[in-house]
């Protein structure tokens, strides 16, 4: 039971650690973002666009995928329901509210925070543990301002961009369900979809998303700048950051969720 | 000049570093010798304002960089070079993106003043043809060289060495040991090395500062060194496993470590 209990504090003061550190690294970050911005030489070497291809367009093919498998899933889903009642003409309304205003936004952070974080916290930890991030300290180059604002931009940019596409898709693979398996005429889909679709839906899910991009690249670079030793560490260091970021996003989500449309 | 005073570290319950004191000359090349663990790694990293001591100062020309932190020491770092014991070098850059890094990140040069500087340094270490290649792509030697073409980017007063000789084949560790000299005669660069090259050492430099169970053992000239009469000392500069430096690191008494349970 003591143990139990040292162990509990214990963790609670490492989690306490953690996150006072991910918000000076978040407010660095800030700082070093608009120092990047403003300055157009530096603007220039920190390879903005480079990023923002390599986190979303990358990310593109899993992310469309998923998404339209989800669309398809999420029709199949509630068309057993609503045949019984004849409801079948409400599919469209729900998949469109159920993708763009939770599950869109969702899965998408949780795609990119298993490939994208995961690979921040890898490629940094084993930066870390050649030297280079010490390197680079030594050449009075700013770490943050090197590894973790171009991420952060790109990612920033880039998760708002793949949601809104990962939103569509999975409608557009309901559509294509709904029309050709469960006989819903076309215009009609259409017609139901947009008169659900809110603007509200559209910016909630885009706020989501640059949300999660943040909790995203913060834990990922978080986890790779503080390993210590060796290949190992990198391992543990990763597997926590997919961990830490997975449960971080769905909490986020729950409270802007209940704070959007509770 | 730069001056160690005091210098105390430990790690949990293992002291690293005991009150070390020793002066680097400006202008001068500085050798640290000492056992593997010794703490040589330690005291170049607490020179270098990358990790704190737990005591004692670190001055530059009277400025005490233990004190600073973050962007303070931005100031003295512009005008150091460090060569890392492996190189350091930043994997998903080229090689004359690397030694070009610092020379972008601290100067306003245009892209081709700062491409002809790149091929200067690389020149200065032989490997200008290699400009294009990233580091995974050449070897650990070469890699070596380019770290110090990176090293001496911005023209430092002072640049660390950490191992600059381990290994490398013999013609290139002379190579090396000469570009140190040469940098330090004819470019007036503060050269501070650690190695366990004895041989190296007692040929080019000023001043040799050994290392020994993390207090100083010894310092002075490589003639001083060689002419001590400590038997410490002349264990280290001959290399004798006999002596009385033991080759075990453990503390505990080997007999007793096997019976108790």
């Amino acid at each position: 039971m003591k143990n139990l209990v040292g162990y509990v504090g214990r963790t609670f003061i490492l989690f306490l650690r953690d996150l006072s550190s991910i918000y000076y690294l978040f407010r660095e970050t800030l700082a070093q973002s608009a120092v990047i911005l403003l300055n157009r030489k530096k603007r220039r070497q920190a390879r903005l666009l480079e990023q923002v291809d390599e986190i979303g367009t990358l990310s593109l093919p899993l992310v469309l995928t998923v998404s339209a498998l989800l669309g398809i899933a999420l029709t199949v889903l509630i068309s057993f329901q609503l045949k019984e009642i004849g409801g079948l003409n409400y599919i469209p309304g729900f998949v469109t509210v159920a993708v763009f205003r939770e599950m869109g936004p969702l899965i998408t952070a949780l795609i990119v925070a298993g490939r994208v974080g995961a690979a921040f916290t890898a490629r940094i930890g084993t930066m870390k543990v050649s030297e280079e991030i010490l390197a680079l300290e030594t050449m009075a180059i700013n770490p943050v301002r090197f590894l973790v604002v171009q991420r952060f931009i790109g990612i920033v940019l880039a998760l708002p961009a793949l949601t809104m596409l990962a939103g569509f898709t999975a409608v557009f693979g309901s559509f294509l369900f709904g029309s050709t398996r469960l006989g819903i005429r076309p215009d009609t889909y259409m017609r139901e979809m947009l008169d659900v679709l809110l603007f509200k839906d559209l910016y909630s899910g885009m706020i989501k998303a640059i949300v999660f991009s943040v909790v995203i690249v913060m834990i990922g670079c978080y986890r790779g700048l503080v390993v210590e030793g060796g290949a190992e560490d990198v391992g543990r260091s990763t597997m926590l950051s997919v961990v830490s970021s997975t449960l971080a996003i769905i909490m986020f989500d729950t409270v802007m969720t209940a704070a959007f449309y509770g | 000049m730069i001056r160690a005073h005091d210098i105390k570290k430990t790690y949990g319950d293992r002291v690293v570093l005991n009150g070390i004191d020793f002066i680097a000359e400006r202008k001068k090349i500085t050798y640290i010798f000492g056992t593997s663990g010794g703490g040589k790694s330690t005291l170049l990293k607490i020179l270098i304002g990358a990790i704190k001591p737990d005591a004692g100062e670190v001055l530059y020309n009277d400025a005490d960089i233990v004190k600073l932190s973050g962007r303070e020491l931005d100031p003295f770092r512009r005008k150091m070079g460090m060569l890392f014991q492996h190189g350091a070098l930043l994997n998903s850059l080229s090689i004359g993106d690397n030694v070009g890094l610092p020379i972008k990140e601290h100067t306003e040069l245009d892209d081709s003043i700062v491409n002809i500087m790149v091929k200067m340094k690389l020149e200065l270490v032989g490997l200008r043809d290699f400009e294009g290649l990233l580091p995974g792509q050449i070897s650990g030697g070469m890699q070596k060289r380019v770290a110090l073409a990176r090293a001496l980017a911005l023209d430092p007063e002072v640049v660390f060495f950490d191992e600059p000789t381990s290994g490398l084949d013999p013609i290139v560790a002379s190579v090396i040991t000469k570009l140190i000299a040469d940098l330090n005669k004819l470019l007036g660069i503060t050269c501070i090395v650690v190695t366990h090259a004895v041989d190296e050492a007692m040929r080019i430099a000023d001043k040799i500062v050994i290392l020994y169970r993390g207090t100083v053992l010894a310092q002075g000239s490589p003639q001083e060194i060689k002419a001590s009469s400590n038997p410490l000392v002349q264990q280290f500069i001959t290399g004798s496993p006999d002596g009385p430096i033991s080759f075990h690191a453990s503390s505990k008494d080997f007999r007793e470590d096997l019976l108790t349970k």
